[in-house]
């Protein structure tokens, strides 16, 4: 560190010297890039496959009746993106929910904010648009507060099972019970609930 | 080389966390259940006893103007290849512990060590202190872990049989002070427990003193 206490030292512009620097980041960086590059290849496949496993669950979580549910993805149209966005949610997937190659409804995974980070959920709606089930796929929710609307406490995940967009936009207070000391969070969730109802609307 | 007394250094007299107050901000952050705490310590172990010998390895030919940011690439390499390992293969840890796996890369511990010790010291010595400045910050994060599950929570354990197992109940769950779990429970518990090292630290010298 003493050496760089002088800060007025001449800058040294010997193009030599300046070669010789950008060449030794450079060569460490392609090195570092190679080393990341392997090991991205041994790990590209588990991560997709957890990822998947992770969602596949969650699909099968809001719809529990369905006894041999397929989940093909649908394309998320700017409708659906600006229908979510309504409610401050962004929509990743739509896909249709079949049981046995029958049509039963839609799964919306969706991203609401909470209060510490992005929360992200699956909502079954059935074919009358009525809600199916909600599962949170990832949060960032404080542990022991946020995390209990996560863990599905009181059953607060399950109230939204039934509501419909005929209930009306649903609201903390009115017509959804929040966890107390965890409002944000319980709002977060009415949110994703609002926009997927609202992305399910879209699609008819 | 000497390990015991590198040994020593890392654990006790020259701990990363509780002398040189270093890594802060994911010692207070995370140490929210046991998991955590064993998930990021070992998760910062590998990356600082990796990072150290490279760096050690290669202070012969970093220019002395380029070795911070040559320094943060190797650094930032390691992190990178560990938080894509624990996504493919423990993903559990990889969720609960989230944006602080990528956030290694700014920890102070390993630039502090790099800079201060692996930059003067060569590849064998720097090794053995990245594992017991490794195991002085893990060791630190256990103990903060337990005190504030236990007091915070009343349990003991949460997530170390499974992603989402409970802990034991030790404490019944109406007693618990939930606010040893946020973020200001992380601040006292830390200030208490530097407290103690300072206390701990300085008692022999003081003794010597009074005679």
């Amino acid at each position: 560190m003493s050496k760089e206490v002088k800060t007025k030292e001449k800058v040294n512009m010997d193009p030599k010297y300046i070669t010789t620097l950008t060449v030794t980041l450079l060569v460490t960086c392609v090195i570092v890039a190679a080393a990341l590059g392997l090991v991205n290849k041994v790990t590209a496949g588990p991560i997709a496959a957890a990822n998947l496993e992770k969602t596949n669950a969650a699909l099968a979580s809001v719809f529990q009746e369905a006894s041999a549910p397929e989940f093909p993805e649908m394309e998320v149209t700017e409708e659906m993106a600006a229908a979510a966005g309504s409610f401050s949610t962004t929509v990743q997937n739509v896909y249709e929910a079949q049981d046995g190659g029958q049509l039963i409804g839609h799964a919306v995974k969706i991203v609401a904010s909470g209060s510490q980070g992005s929360i992200e959920m699956v909502v079954g709606i059935d074919a009358e648009g009525t809600v199916t089930g909600v599962s949170i796929v990832d949060n960032a929710e404080t542990s022991g507060i946020g995390s209990r609307v996560m863990e599905n406490e009181n059953g607060v995940l399950d109230q939204f099972a039934g509501k419909s967009a005929a209930d009306g936009t649903l609201t903390v207070g009115s017509n959804v019970d929040a966890i107390s000391g965890a409002t944000v969070s319980s709002k977060g969730v009415t949110a994703g609930v609002n926009g997927a109802l609202a992305v399910a609307g879209v699609i008819g | 080389m000497n390990f015991g007394k590198q040994f020593k250094e890392g654990l006790i007299t020259n701990n990363p966390v509780l002398v040189q107050v270093l890594g802060m901000c994911s010692t207070m952050a995370i140490t929210t259940s046991f998991m955590n705490g064993l998930g990021m310590g070992v998760a910062v172990l590998i990356i600082l006893t990796a990072s150290n010998v490279v760096i050690s390895a290669i202070r012969k030919i970093v220019p002395d103007k380029i070795r911070i940011a040559m320094f943060i690439v190797v650094i930032a390499g390691f992190v990178t290849c560990v938080d894509l390992l624990l996504q493919a293969f423990v993903p559990a840890v990889a969720a609960s512990l989230g944006v602080f796996i990528p956030l290694i890369v700014v920890n102070c511990i390993i630039l502090g060590r790099a800079e201060s010790f692996c930059y003067k010291n060569g590849v064998g010595a720097s090794f053995v202190d990245g594992i017991c400045q490794g195991i002085g910050y893990t060791a630190v994060l256990m103990v903060m872990c337990i005190i504030r599950e236990l007091l915070g929570a009343g349990t003991f354990g949460a997530g170390l049989l499974g992603p989402d197992a409970k802990g034991i109940q030790i404490i019944p769950a109406q007693f618990p002070a939930g606010m040893l779990t946020l973020p200001v429970g992380g601040f006292l518990v830390l200030a208490c427990l530097i407290a103690a090292m300072q206390w701990a630290l300085a008692r022999p010298k003081n003794k010597e003193e009074s005679k």
